[in-house]
C-alpha cells in the first residue's frame, strides 16, 4: 500500500479482515436467501419449467454472489457463480444435471453445506 | 480529504467498498443503493468521485452515468464503474462510455483505493 495512500489512523491488513469478516457473517442470511434461490431454479430446471421471474432472480441472484464472494475470500466461489450465471443466462432450457454439480460445489466451497 | 460515492444495489458491496476505502486510504466515503438516489446524493455532496455499478435495478449503471452527464452540476465529477462481468467485450463497451474507468468485480478490498487512486489520476 502506498504510504500516501495511509492516513495515520488506518487499519492493517489484519484488522481490515477481521473487520470483512464481521461483513461476512452478517451477511450470512442473505447468503442463504441467495443460495435458496438458486437452489429453486435448479429444482425448477429438473422440472423443465425454469422460467421467467424465478430465473431471471436466480440470475441476478448468481452475478451478485459472482461479484462479491471473491472479497471475502472465496475465489473459486466467484467462478462457481459465475458459470451458473452464463448457465442460466444461455437461450433455451438450463442444463439441470450440471446447475445441481455447481450449486452443490458452491456451497462445499462456501463450507456452509450444513450450515445452510 | 478525498469524498467517494459509492452507488450499488448490493449491501455486501457498498460495506465492503465503504470499509475499504476509509479504513485504508482515508476517504470519505457516503454510498446510495439506486441510481436515483446516487444522482440526488452527488447533486447535494459534490463528491469527488463516484464509484458506479452497472447491473442495478431500474435505472442501471449506464442510463446513470448518462444523466450524470446529463446534469450540469455533477457532470464534471469522474464516474468509475464497477462490473462483474468478465469478458472484454462488455469491459470495452463501458469504458467507451467516457467514464474514467472499469473496475472489476470482485475487487480486492486492500488495494480497491490504490485501483481507484490510479485511474483517477490522484497522487498514490
Amino acid at each position: 500500500m502506498p504510504s500516501s495512500l495511509r492516513p495515520s489512523s488506518a487499519l492493517n491488513p489484519g484488522a481490515i479482515r477481521t473487520l470483512l469478516d464481521e461483513v461476512w457473517q452478517s451477511g450470512l442470511p442473505l447468503l442463504s436467501e441467495r443460495l435458496a434461490v438458486l437452489d429453486a431454479a435448479t429444482a425448477a430446471a429438473h422440472s423443465g419449467n425454469c422460467t421467467g421471474d424465478l430465473r431471471a432472480q436466480a440470475i441476478a441472484e448468481a452475478h451478485k454472489l459472482s461479484g462479491s464472494l471473491g472479497m471475502f475470500g472465496y475465489p473459486e466461489g466467484t467462478n462457481l457463480a459465475r458459470e451458473i450465471e452464463a448457465l442460466l443466462d444461455a437461450p433455451g432450457l438450463p442444463p439441470a444435471a450440471r446447475l445441481t454439480e455447481l450449486t452443490a460445489a458452491l456451497r462445499e466451497t462456501l463450507s456452509l453445506t450444513k450450515v445452510l | 480529504m478525498r469524498r467517494i460515492l459509492i452507488i450499488d444495489d448490493d449491501d455486501d458491496i457498498r460495506e465492503v467498498a465503504a470499509l475499504s476505502l476509509e479504513s485504508i486510504a482515508g476517504w470519505h466515503v457516503t454510498t446510495a443503493n439506486s441510481g436515483a438516489a446516487g444522482i440526488r446524493a452527488a447533486v447535494v455532496q459534490q463528491p469527488d468521485a463516484i464509484l458506479l455499478d452497472v447491473m442495478m435495478p431500474g435505472m442501471d449503471g449506464p442510463t446513470t452515468f448518462k444523466e450524470i452527464q446529463n446534469t450540469p452540476s455533477i457532470a464534471h465529477i469522474p464516474v468509475l464503474l464497477l462490473t462483474a462481468k468478465v469478458q472484454g467485450v462488455d469491459q470495452r463497451r463501458f469504458a467507451s462510455l467516457g467514464v474514467a474507468g472499469v473496475l472489476l468485480k470482485p475487487f480486492d478490498p486492500l488495494t480497491l483505493a490504490t485501483q481507484m487512486a490510479t485511474m483517477l489520476g490522484w497522487s498514490v
